[in-house]
């Protein structure tokens, strides 16, 4: 029954967020990018229903997952008053566009209007690509925590997307070598990304928490969530064995999951309190100070 | 659930005493009969010295009494069997069965006889911090003088968690039973430990910080980074326990460092025993025919007795006196020829020039530059030869002024600290003076409400003070209560207050285990406390409880269920803090640092009706009254001011009947009548709803009566400071009176009384302690002290959620504080279950490295480990009082102990994620 | 103009909590949520060590990152400063929280009592519905403010028209007023004193001053 103790300035790990949070990062990163090499898959005449299905699939529960989390849940339309500012209420009504279209495009597809279909998926790739920047723009507007207001976040949330979609493309087009490349270019692109994420972050100061989080996790995601797909596509190209891309794309996609979990749920350290100059008592001195709990300043 | 609109909203007044600094003046919100918030009193601007607001315990008050776990019927005990793992087996009765048990004993003590056969009361009482209970009790007092001989002396904390050696000697010398600086007035103050940011109330928080603005330095010397020690402008880590060398050292740089032209010479000359000439034997000389101190007279050449008129003394040297006689101990008188005297002045210079900056470093591991600049600053800030006016009158004007917290000020060292502090007041001529160091009040000495009319005229030029008899004839060789306050503690007195400031802890230690040839004292047969809980307020609380098991018949007044009411027999459920009718007295000069410029009283009513069936105090103790058959004497002790003020006075009465029954209601009218006649001298009279209300009455108060030194100099008296003559010889007296018993226990003790204080090794006696107690010290290599939480501290209130939530903002609140450096070698990180061990306790709770601590020290803050009180059981708090023993070796001659104990730390699990 | 911003004096502050228990008792928050506490933060090493107690809570930003990521237009600014949350609107997302360098803003998800399962009867009474599930902060006492004002009261001066916290203040820490009249108590002391504000590279141009020395006035 004892209630936490809340003393200190340091740095905490932000309450307001949990794993359902994260979900919708997990599923409409996943969803969109899913939808956007939907697009990418029919303009190269590939099947492109599958991935637009499940990239529906993956959005929807994303935000499922955010109405178990909001307070107000009867309220939830609410999320639409302010387009002016809000990159939540973007998200929400960029959500509108990309089910109605991605709906109607598999119903055409289904009735055989390939035309109308395909318009239908651009209209739904387009929002889906404004629905990812949305969540990233989400995440930098977050400006209580410094691990997720860091620009060099963006391009990590659109990227991963992308791959994880890709890593889940693989999946459904197991054995298309196109797919595997796609996806071996983005990983590649990822670690990157996350790489100049980290050492952004890193130069710039962070809670030391935040940190060790990251510096814990990126060891394992580079090589369970980069190089080990990376390899098994590699194998998978060289030896023409479909299987191994299925495994890549699940772990490519699987690890992005996790690096989102993460994210969200444990690198997620407060702005924390601190000041830049002690008071001068009576006749004592004043000296600057730091920020308790950062790396640097 | 829906919010519900009031739309019957009173703000009422009232007032809080939950801590010595009280009262805090405050108004409570009142919505349809619940008490919803609490806010200042805006109506007590200009009046309070802190503008009417109240501390963080006052807020409080709203949970205390809606608190489920309240007691809120009269119980008795069941099971027969005490101890902790005893389930009292509580069951609720009626008030009239449990008054009628309760009765029935008191009666048969009566028939019997109220001192029993070992020669002590066979009824005792215990209550809370410094008197702070008294302001909620009602007419308790008068059934408790309506009774008789009752034993104060099972303590609750008094002197160790009090500031206990600044009582006795703070009274002895000044009037001053607790000192603080003239805030208001001074530029530097050097506060060793002294935490008045936590325990000094709104008036001390408010004023200091008015000073720093003024640009006011404070040094803190203390071995960790207190909230005092923050809002200074320097804090200087000492080592606990060597406060004294501290001092001395900057005595030491007074006297030698610099030409004595810089110090008061006009003061220590003339208001001081400076001049007076001190013999071989170590008394003073003294004129053979009046038996007068003599001191050497300039202009004549020649020794003069004290108070010779137009003379102009030596303060320093030698000086040969043709004829003389020395009073030593027990009435003898030592005649002289041609004697040499030498000033008290030029023996404390001499005894304090071995005390250099450089000595004490060694001592109190501070660097010798920092004590001579803090020495150097304090002479430069006291401003010697500058006066200020106060209501008219000039007086000398002293800026400079030294407090003493707890730790400094109990135990061992305590009284070298007590007389460093005031010596260095007296030397600059900055004690009892504006900008100095002042008294507040006073509780060994009448009348309690006015320490300036408490000065008499005594012996040699003195005030005269009242210690217990040291001679062959008078000495209390049996003692009068299970403490031997008055048998062992002459400096203690008699007064109402003195049985519970002697040595309380000796009352549990005796009835367990007494020293050889002392007899055991008999339990009390009937033990009632209020407002405390000294099962976890005093130390070696798993000892205490044992001993508190073995009372025949314990009468609890109950708010919750707690660790000493686990041991009672009968739970009363009184009313609490917003729910009873009390009129007190409020401002003039009172504890800690209230100065006012007002002085009245102060009324606390129901806001609200009582919960369940608890009673207002003044309503039970009537009954008792009633019931023993004590009417008469309940109602002349109300007549005398056992309610707060006499009922009768030479423009007023409102005298009870005495052979009459009175509602509570009734009383207090009375008590307001009486007390706003009084103060207004006649002019005007308010009764009870008045005061309900307006809250307050004040009068004026005068500035310059916040200073002693204006009634000294009215009186011809002289400070008796800095030779310690009188005690010399009462530790004589009661050397010899012991040693003629057969007692040898006090031995030690009985050392401490030096005419002119020297170091000891002090630490080294935790040490020495330790080894004796069969511990090895490299075993227990860090010192355990403790620092108070203005958010627990003396409020009895570790069971208010709303303390704990907002404690948790304060560091180390229910934590271990250790330096990380510390922790580090430890493999302690934030958080981590730690495990604080001493030779007789372990206490566990979780680890806070900080970097304001000295490496050597552990700092666990309040007082926790509950096990009983529903809500603090379960925040696995730490205590000091856990580990620190009872001990008769850590006890000084005033029968204090401090809050030091040497303990080993170490690691017992991870910190939670 | 008028900009109603607060002021706290490092110097006086001795992190008692009497504005954060004030504060509870003002706005019947629950266990846990604190509109207003006092942060205490150690500086330096030993032996050179300082520790400061900050008051904190809302600063009421010019530009609150809170009012531009809230979805639902709960969350917003008034012309005279105050940072508002309609709890009829707001959805409990929580994205304020997370945008708040100050941590200022809570959410509690069901109805919680100081002890236990069972309210108290003054928590019962002062329970409010609406603000379970949605976002709350520090109001600087909007509603105590604007009854004042309505009984032509001047806020930070008359203790009916003044935040808890500050009428609460055991060592005069606090002040609140109006920044855009030259002549009130917190321009007077902000011009007289130096002052910074917490996280100011965060550019949200916090309504929170922070003094710690007197202003060096030219001679």
């Amino acid at each position: 029954m004892r209630p936490t103790v809340v003393s200190g300035p340091w740095p905490r790990l932000q309450r307001a967020w949990d794993i359902r949070a994260a979900c919708n990062f997990i599923g409409g990163g996943t969803g969109t990018g899913l939808i956007l090499l939907a697009l990418a898959a029919a303009l190269g005449g590939a099947d492109w229903l599958p991935a637009l299905l499940l990239g529906l699939l993956f959005v929807g529960f994303g935000l499922t997952m955010v109405l178990f989390e909001i307070g107000r849940p009867w309220r939830a339309l609410n999320v639409f008053l302010h387009p002016q500012t809000s990159w939540m209420t973007r998200e929400g009504v960029l959500a509108l566009p990309l089910f109605g279209a991605g709906v109607a495009a598999a119903a055409a597809e289904w009735l055989g209007w390939h035309g109308a279909a395909l318009a239908g998926l651009s209209v739904a790739a387009v929002s889906a690509a404004g629905f990812l920047y949305c969540q990233a723009r989400i995440l930098r507007a977050a400006r209580g925590i410094p691990s997720w207001r860091e620009p060099a976040l963006t391009p990590y949330i659109l990227v991963s997307g992308l791959t994880e979609g890709a890593g889940l493309l693989a999946v459904v087009h197991a054995g298309a070598p196109w797919a595997s490349v796609v996806l071996l270019a983005l990983l590649l692109v990822r670690a990157g990304v996350w790489h100049h994420y980290r050492e952004t972050l890193a130069r710039r100061g962070a809670p030391a928490a935040t940190l060790e989080v990251l510096g814990r996790l990126t060891p394992r995601l580079l090589a369970v969530g980069h190089a080990a797909p990376a390899g098994l596509l590699v194998a998978a190209l060289t030896l023409q064995w479909p299987p191994l891309a299925v495994a890549a794309g699940l772990v490519a996609a699987g690890c992005g999951w996790r690096a989102k979990l993460v994210l969200i749920t444990r690198a997620a350290q407060t702005q924390g309190f601190a000041i830049p100059r002690t008071p001068i008592r009576g006749r004592g001195t004043s000296r600057t100070a730091a920020k308790p709990g950062w790396s640097s300043q | 659930m829906k919010a519900i609109r009031s739309n019957d909203a009173k703000w009422v007044p009232t007032y809080c005493y939950n801590c010595v600094a009280g009262p805090d003046l405050l108004t409570v919100k009142v919505e349809n009969g619940v008490a919803t918030q609490v806010r200042p009193n805006f109506a007590a601007e200009g009046v309070h010295p802190a503008a009417g607001r109240v501390c963080v315990k006052a807020f409080g008050l709203v949970q205390k009494t809606y608190n489920p776990n309240r007691i809120l019927t009269p119980m008795r005990r069941t099971n027969p069997n005490k101890g902790r793992d005893q389930d009292p087996g509580w069951t609720p009765i009626s008030w009239d069965e449990a008054l009628d048990e309760i009765t029935a004993r008191l009666k048969d003590i009566r028939a019997r006889g109220l001192i029993d056969e070992g020669g002590y009361p066979r009824v005792a009482a215990t209550f809370g911090h410094g008197g702070t209970p008294a302001h909620y009790m009602g007419t308790l007092p008068a059934f408790l003088s309506a009774w008789g001989p009752i034993d104060f002396s099972f303590g609750s904390g008094q002197g160790v968690k009090c500031t206990h050696s600044e009582h006795l000697y703070g009274e002895y010398w000044h009037r001053a039973f607790t000192v603080a600086a003239d805030t208001v007035n001074t530029k530097y103050i050097v506060s060793f430990g002294s935490n008045v940011e936590v325990t000094g109330g709104v008036c001390a928080v408010w004023r200091h910080a008015d000073a720093r603005d003024r640009g006011i330095k404070r040094v803190q010397v203390e071995p960790h980074l207190s909230v005092t020690g923050a809002a200074s402008a320097e804090w200087v880590p000492i080592k606990p326990k060597t406060d004294p060398a501290f001092l001395f050292a900057m005595i030491n740089v007074l006297l030698h460092e610099h030409p004595r032209e810089a110090l008061d010479v006009a003061f220590l000359r003339d208001r001081t025993a400076s001049p007076y000439l001190v013999g071989p034997g170590g008394f003073y000389l003294r004129d053979p025919a009046s038996g007068k101190p003599l001191m050497w007279d300039t202009r004549k050449g020649a020794p003069v007795p004290f108070d010779a008129d137009g003379a102009v003394p030596a303060l320093e040297g030698r000086f040969n006196v043709a004829e003389a006689i020395e009073h030593g101990p027990d009435g003898a008188v030592i005649p002289h020829q041609a004697v040499e005297g030498t000033t008290a002045f030029t023996l404390t210079a001499e005894e304090m020039r071995g005390y250099t900056p450089e000595w004490a470093s060694g001592v109190c591991d501070v660097a010798a530059e920092t004590i001579r600049r803090v020495a150097n600053e304090y002479l430069e800030n006291a401003s010697i030869g500058a006066t200020v006016e106060v209501d008219g009158q000039t007086l000398p004007y002293r800026p400079v002024a030294v407090t003493l917290g707890k730790t400094v000020n109990n135990g061992w060292g305590a009284y070298h600290a007590c007389w460093g502090r005031t010596m260095l007041a007296t030397l600059v001529g900055a004690l009892e003076v504006p900008g100095g160091t002042l008294g507040t009040t006073i509780r060994l000495n009448y009348p309690h409400e006015n320490r300036l009319a408490s000065v008499r005229v005594g012996e040699d030029g003195f005030m005269a003070a009242s210690l217990n008899p040291t001679d062959r004839e008078h000495w209390l060789g049996k003692p009068s209560g299970r403490n031997a306050h008055r048998t062992l503690v002459p400096l203690v007195g008699n007064s109402s207050w003195s049985q519970a400031l002697g040595p309380t802890h000796l009352a549990w230690m005796f009835l367990r285990d007494a020293p050889e040839g002392w007899p055991r004292p008999t339990f009390p047969e009937l033990w009632f406390f209020y407002r405390t809980n000294p099962a976890i307020a005093f130390w070696d609380t798993r000892q205490l409880s044992d001993i508190m098991a073995q009372m025949p018949f314990v009468v609890a007044f109950a708010y919750t269920q707690d660790e000493t009411n686990y041991m009672a027999d009968i739970l009363l459920p009184d009313a609490t803090d917003l729910e009873s009718t009390q009129l007190i007295r409020m401002g003039g000069t009172k504890f800690v640092e209230q100065h006012w410029e007002h002085q009245g009283v102060a009324l606390r009513f129901p806001a609200v009706e009582p919960e369940g069936e608890a009673r207002d105090l003044t309503w039970i103790a009537g009954e008792l009254a009633r019931r023993c058959g004590l009417q008469d004497r309940y109602n002349r002790a109300l007549n005398r001011g056992a309610g707060c003020m006499p009922l009768k006075g030479e423009k007023f009465d409102f005298s009870l009947a005495e052979d009459r029954e009175y509602a509570v209601d009734e009383i207090w009218d009375r008590v307001c009548k009486a007390a706003t006649a009084a103060f207004s001298d006649g002019t005007e009279v308010h009764g009870l709803d008045w005061f309900k209300e307006n809250g307050f009455f004040v009068v004026p108060f005068k500035r310059i009566d916040w200073y002693l030194t204006p009634t000294m100099i009215e009186k011809g008296l002289r400070y008796e400071l800095p030779y310690q003559e009188r005690l010399f010889r009462v530790g004589k007296e009661l050397t010899t009176r012991m040693r003629e018993a057969g007692h040898h226990w006090w031995d030690g003790q009985l050392e401490e009384y030096e005419p002119i204080p020297r170091w000891h090794d002090f630490p080294g006696m935790w040490t020495k302690t330790l080894a004796k107690m069969g511990g090895d010290p490299a075993d227990f290599p860090l010192w355990g002290i403790t620092t108070k939480v203005m958010q627990y501290t003396t409020g009895n209130n570790a069971a208010i959620q709303l303390m704990h939530e907002v404690a948790g903002n304060v560091r180390g609140v229910g934590r271990v504080m250790l330096h990380t450096g510390t922790a580090r070698k430890l493999g302690i990180r934030r958080g981590d279950l730690v495990e604080v061990r001493s030779i007789t306790g372990v206490t566990r709770g979780e680890a806070e490295p900080v970097e304001g601590i000295r490496p050597d020290t552990v700092v666990i803050p309040g007082q926790f480990d509950h096990w009983a009180t529903p809500y603090a059981r379960d925040l696995g708090y730490p205590s000091l009082n856990t580990v620190a023993p009872l001990s008769l070796d850590l006890t000084d001659s005033t029968g204090s102990g401090a809050d030091v104990v040497l303990v080993s730390v170490r690691k017992i699990g991870e910190a939670a994620q | 103009m008028t900009r109603y911003v607060m002021v706290a004096d490092l110097r006086r502050c001795v992190g008692c909590q009497t504005c954060t228990a004030a504060c509870k008792h003002a706005n019947a928050t629950p266990p846990g949520v604190m509109w207003r506490k006092v942060v205490d933060i150690e500086v330096g090493s030993y032996p050179d060590v300082q520790r400061v107690f900050v008051p904190t809570g809302c600063q009421h930003c010019d530009d609150p990152p809170c009012v531009s990521v809230c979805p639902s237009t709960a969350s917003a600014k008034r012309a005279d400063g105050f940072v508002t949350i309609d709890y009829d609107i707001c959805i409990g997302c929580g994205y304020c929280m997370t945008a708040c360098p100050y941590e200022a803003r809570y959410k509690v998800d069901e109805a919680a009592w100081a002890y236990g399962d069972k309210a108290m009867r003054h928590e019962a009474m002062r329970f409010d519905e609406r603000k379970v599930g949605v976002a709350q902060k520090c109001t600087f006492c909007v509603d105590t403010v604007d009854a004042g004002l309505a009984q032509g009261l001047t806020p930070g001066v008359d203790p009916d028209a003044t935040p808890a916290c500050v009428n609460s203040c055991i060592s005069r820490a606090m002040t609140f007023g109006d920044l855009d009249d030259p002549d009130s108590n917190v321009s007077k002391l902000l011009r007289e004193n130096r002052h910074f504000r917490m996280h100011e590279d965060a550019g949200t141009g916090p309504g929170f001053y922070y003094l710690w020395d007197r202003e060096e006035l030219p001679l």
